[in-house]
């Protein structure tokens, strides 16, 4: 039952803040000076009849508002404004399945890596490990994600031709992209558990769990990974943030055919009713990663409840 | 209980040593401690916080973090055994199964991210091989005679959800789950309110007394440990520096510390012509001892001696041991201790 | 905390036969010898013995003083190009020339028919011979020639190079790039784009983040929870593509010609939107902080004692909130540069002829091929930016062990 209000309250935040990012791009893609849509001076004929049926210009301001949000309300973000013959819905179904796999990748690498990284250097403290894991970590964190593409596209790709260079299909074509795009967020992550970890060995409970006879394994495993996690799942709200925001430069690099692309090419391009799709669509996913890392947060700590996070 | 031949202590603690490096230098936390318990006996060890009782006790158990704590020198015999030289996996074999601990602070000692249950049943699954379901008996066993109220259900709630003296039941019947035959209880009732701490008192009692289980007491409380303890250790800048049976003791207290510490307990008993007495100064800063008896700046009875040499533990002569050049009688009235001031 | 180490062991036994007076007297003796340490003082020794963050604030501060006197320095032009003899030379220490004497030189015999006219002449003339020379000045100087519209205060210190150095400068150390520019220089101007994006956004965000959050939570309740709210929701917001979106927008030929009437450039644009995403955490830490602060017994006691609230405020409530937003700048003028760098390296922020190190990494990759690589034109730039901000990061880390009060003694 809290379950349920809490679902429920949180779809209702969700659609408070879809609205108010749509009205926003509404509103600032409608104060482009010059009229709406005409004061780009080589629009194709066909497309320009397709947005002016779509757009309705010689209805108020206000009607237009109603009557796009109604076809946003029912999913349809309209035809491209440059692509012929393309909707914003069929380039989106395209890029979406290319960006969520990356994105996934590269949140599974971030979360195996630093964690792993993080537990070892903390229980290593001091030792050769926690230096170089805490040392990799920090450069992750610090080294420019585009720098580490660029710098990793000369080195496997046209140095040691290990990885194909570009393209979208198969696994080792993902792999590349997802390190690069995972490597801040698992130096991050790294640094968090390691933090979480120091604090946790140290509490009361820890000795507990050592005066009961466990082993350090059990104990590393059982009784202090849970409380070492917490700071990693509230961060993970931002990681998605940040992973969303940083496929926008890997597609580039590695010329993948996902939202970021388009995205990017939209906003160079100016094809304002695709660059509000994806905005949409970006908002969307992050809202549900922040509902779900709240249910997560719930699940790893029994003393905080759902109630308290709606 | 399986008693073991006379001659020998369950547990004999000779000479210990810990230290411990921290930022204002070496601290000597323990210094040369020896004490013996015998099976079902019941031993207070009593001091200031910071005097080494606790560490002394984490040592027995092998928990003293190494770094940044070293156990310098000395000897943790227990059934013959030297429990300093055995491997963690040795020793966790015998933690939480022979000896068992129970901690000061019930709030932060139960791990507050599982269940009663996880957090029962993986000690007796590890030392008896219990399964889930025998595992889950013996605890709801436990619970039971600890006193908590429907234990089969409360069992699979999480910490949090009992009050600070259940949980500390429960964290006595972690302890009794492998029938241990030495309870370390490091000052079990500190952080509860009075009144359960009473009750806290009676149930270790009780259990001593069915089981038959050696208990150490650790507290700052002589009032505590008067009530349950038949021996008493008096430790001060990580030293022993009185031992004696309860009753000996607190009738006729050899070292000057004690003596201070046993006047600074308000009294109820009607003689309100004695005034509260409160031992002056500040307890020592272990990375900085003064020399000689460590006592010795905050001593009524001070000699010229005391500053210099460190006095041995020796037998006071009156059924203890204390660490003294001073016959606390001879002196007794003539230099009072300071008073409270109002 | 730190007091007990420097108290003194009291020297003699006190007695029961010290009056009340003497034992005053001697208490207030003892009380004046023991010194506090400041939260600060405190703070500095900690930092101190941290050399990891000692050595980034030294490269921080070397690095700060190079890119503001980078116009004073010997370096070569960040803009001219040299398509036929220069291009895509390798780093190389062959000495390189600008001939900034003789340009001038040149100049000033181009001007001086004008300068004498001018000498001469009067009303309307005047005016006019006025605007002819400085619209020369401002056209074909060489300073205007070689370097991309030099403010004020960075002629000047042109001027004192050519004072200093004269003709000679620094050769091409790290190599030069597709049109023959040096990649040295670029580096530098470079990096006064990328640095003061850095620090003016975070002010930015500072300032908005600091009102917001002290606002909130100074006022509590109600007014609080909805503010609050509202970041919730701000969080929930893509904001990066809102950026794009606005700066897409603003970058439209009409809005920029409109803007540039205005004295706005992309830049200063860029500062403020940067900083209007990046108040959201500051806000919640500073709230957080005041929140607490407000409850804090020290505060209670300080109250009790009669302290007024300006002395609360300023003794107490300020210092301490200090740390944390401090800690917080040293951690968000990183982020923010790399944001910079992000949009840079997309195309849609810093634009030439302005440089920024994002912008210089991205031309570097621009140019890299199966068949050559041009190593320095990515790694000089992106190492500069990621030692910027991996020293930025430690500093960050350093001051916060160094002032968070939780973390004492650890």
């Amino acid at each position: 039952m809290p379950l349920l209000v809490f679902l429920l309250k949180r779809l209702g935040w969700m659609l408070l803040t879809l609205w108010v990012v749509y009205t926003v791009s509404f509103f600032l893609m409608r104060s482009v000076p010059g009229g709406p849509f005409d004061s780009e001076k080589q629009i194709p004929e066909p497309i320009r009849r397709n947005i002016e049926a779509r757009y309705r210009f010689d209805r108020p301001l206000i009607e237009q508002y109603g009557r796009h949000l109604w076809d946003t309300l029912h999913l349809d973000f309209g035809p491209s404004y440059k692509l012929e013959d393309y909707t914003v819905n069929e380039i989106l179904a395209e890029g979406f399945p290319v960006s969520a796999s990356l994105g996934i990748f590269a949140l599974t690498f971030a979360l195996t890596l630093g964690m792993t990284a993080g537990v070892v250097s903390a229980v290593r403290r001091q030792s050769v490990f926690d230096f170089s894991f805490m040392a990799l970590a920090t450069l992750g964190v610090a080294v420019p994600n585009f720098v580490l593409a660029s710098l990793s596209v000369v080195l496997f790709v046209f140095v040691l031709g290990w990885l194909p260079a570009a393209g979208w299909g198969s696994l080792q074509q993902i792999v590349l992209p997802a390190l690069c795009l995972a490597a801040p967020f698992a130096g991050y992550i790294a640094r968090l558990t390691r933090t979480g970890m120091l604090e946790v060995l140290n509490q009361d409970y820890i000795r507990t769990a050592y005066a009961k006879g466990l082993s350090q394994r059990r104990v590393v495993l059982r009784h202090a990974l849970r409380g070492a996690v917490l700071p990693v799942v509230s961060y993970l709200g931002p990681a998605t943030a940040g992973i969303l925001t940083g496929s926008l430069v890997l597609e580039r690099i590695f010329f993948l055919p996902g939202m970021g692309s388009h995205f990017i090419e939209a906003a160079l391009q100016r094809d304002y009713t695709l660059a509000m799709g994806t905005v949409l669509v970006y908002t969307l996913l992050l809202f549900t990663m922040n509902t779900l890392v709240d249910l997560a947060y719930c699940i790893v700590d029994p003393r905080v409840r759902l109630e308290q996070q709606a | 209980m399986k008693a073991p031949p006379m001659a020998e202590p369950l547990l004999s603690v000779e000479n210990l040593q810990v230290q411990f490096r921290t930022d204002d230098g070496l601290v000597e936390a323990v210094r040369d401690v020896s004490f013996q318990l015998a099976a079902g006996q019941t031993l207070g060890i009593v001091g200031e916080s910071g005097s080494g009782k606790s560490v002394t006790n984490l040592a027995v158990m092998g928990l003293v973090p190494q770094p940044p704590g070293r156990i310098v020198g000395g000897q943790v015999r227990y059934r013959g055994r030297d429990l300093l030289r055995l491997s963690q996996r040795e020793l966790s074999r015998i933690r939480g199964n022979r000896i068992a601990m129970i901690f000061q602070d019930p709030m932060t000692a139960l791990n507050p991210f599982l269940t009663v249950a996880e957090q029962m049943t993986e000690v007796t699954e590890r030392h008896l091989g219990h399964s889930y379901r025998q595992a889950l008996a013996r605890s709801v066993e436990l619970l039971e005679r600890v006193g908590i109220p429907a234990a089969a259900e409360r069992i699979h709630d999480y910490p949090h959800q009992f009050s600070g003296g259940m949980r500390q039941r429960v964290m006595i019947a972690m302890a009794l789950l492998c029938q241990p035959e030495i309870l370390i209880a490091d000052e079990p009732t500190t952080a509860l309110d009075v009144t359960i701490q009473a009750q806290i008192l009676e149930l270790l009692k009780q259990l001593q007394r069915e089981e038959g289980t050696a208990i150490i007491l650790i507290s700052h409380d002589l009032g505590v440990v008067a009530s349950l303890c038949q021996s008493v250790l008096v430790m001060y800048g990580g030293k022993v520096v009185e031992r004696a049976e309860s009753e000996t003791l607190f009738a006729n207290p050899r070292h000057p510390y004690t003596l201070g510490l046993l006047r600074s307990i308000p009294r109820w008993d009607g003689r309100s012509e004695q005034r509260l007495m409160a031992i002056p100064g500040q307890p020592p800063n272990l990375a900085r001892l003064p020399s000689g008896c460590s006592f010795h700046p905050r001593c009524p009875y001070v000699l010229e001696r005391c500053r210099r040499e460190c006095p041995p533990l020796e037998p006071s002569g009156h059924g203890g041991d204390k660490a003294c050049f001073v016959d606390v009688d001879t002196v007794h009235d003539t230099v009072p201790t300071r008073e409270v001031s109002p | 905390m730190t007091a007990s180490q420097s108290q003194p062991q009291p020297a003699s036994n006190p007695t029961a036969a010290e009056s009340d007076e003497q034992r005053y007297e001697r208490l207030l003796a003892e009380a004046s010898t023991i010194r506090g340490v400041s939260l600060w003082q405190d703070a500095w020794r900690r930092l101190r013995r941290n050399w990891m963050a000692i050595g980034s604030l030294a490269l921080l501060i070397a690095m700060a003083l190079t890119v503001l006197l980078t116009p004073a320095l010997p370096l070569q032009s960040p803009i001219l190009t040299d398509l036929d003899h220069r291009q895509f030379e390798p780093p190389n220490t062959r000495p390189a020339r600008l001939d900034l004497r003789q340009r001038l030189a040149e100049f000033e015999s181009d001007v001086r028919p004008l300068r004498e006219q001018l000498r001469t002449a009067s009303g309307a003339e005047l005016t006019e011979l006025r605007k002819q020379l400085s619209a020369r000045y401002a056209v074909e100087h060489p300073f205007q020639k070689l370097w991309h519209k030099p403010d004020w205060l960075s002629r000047q210190l042109l001027t004192l190079r050519v004072a200093l150095f004269g003709d000679w400068c620094i050769p091409s150390l790290c190599g030069t790039d597709q049109l023959g520019r040096d990649m040295l220089a670029r580096i530098c101007w470079g990096g006064r784009v990328s640095l003061v994006v850095g620090i003016v956004a975070t002010l930015v965000s500072l300032v908005i983040g600091v009102s917001y959050g002290a606002t909130a939570g100074y006022l509590g309740g109600l007014a609080d929870s909805l503010m609050m709210r509202i970041v919730d929701v701000l969080y929930s917001v893509p904001f990066i593509f809102v950026v794009i979106f606005l700066i897409t927008i603003l970058g439209q030929g009409d809005i920029k010609a409109w803007l540039d009437r205005h004295g706005i450039n992309q830049i200063t644009i860029f500062y403020f939107v940067i900083g209007a995403i990046y108040w959201l955490t500051m806000s919640r830490v500073v709230r957080g902080q005041v929140i607490s602060l407000k409850n804090e017994q020290f505060v209670e006691a300080a109250r009790t004692i009669g302290a007024s609230s300006r002395r609360i405020i300023f003794r107490h409530l300020i210092p301490n909130v200090m740390g944390v937003v401090i800690v917080y700048l040293t951690l968000t003028i990183p982020a923010v540069m790399m944001f910079e760098a992000f949009l840079s390296f997309l195309g849609l922020g810093v634009s030439p002829p302005d440089v920024s190190w994002g912008l210089l990494v991205n031309d570097g990759i621009q140019v890299i091929t199966r068949v050559r690589i041009y190593w320095w034109l990515v790694l000089f730039p992106g190492l500069t930016l990621a030692l910027t901000l991996f020293a930025l990061n430690f500093l960050g880390d350093g001051l916060r062990d160094a002032l968070d009060p939780k973390m004492k003694n650890r």
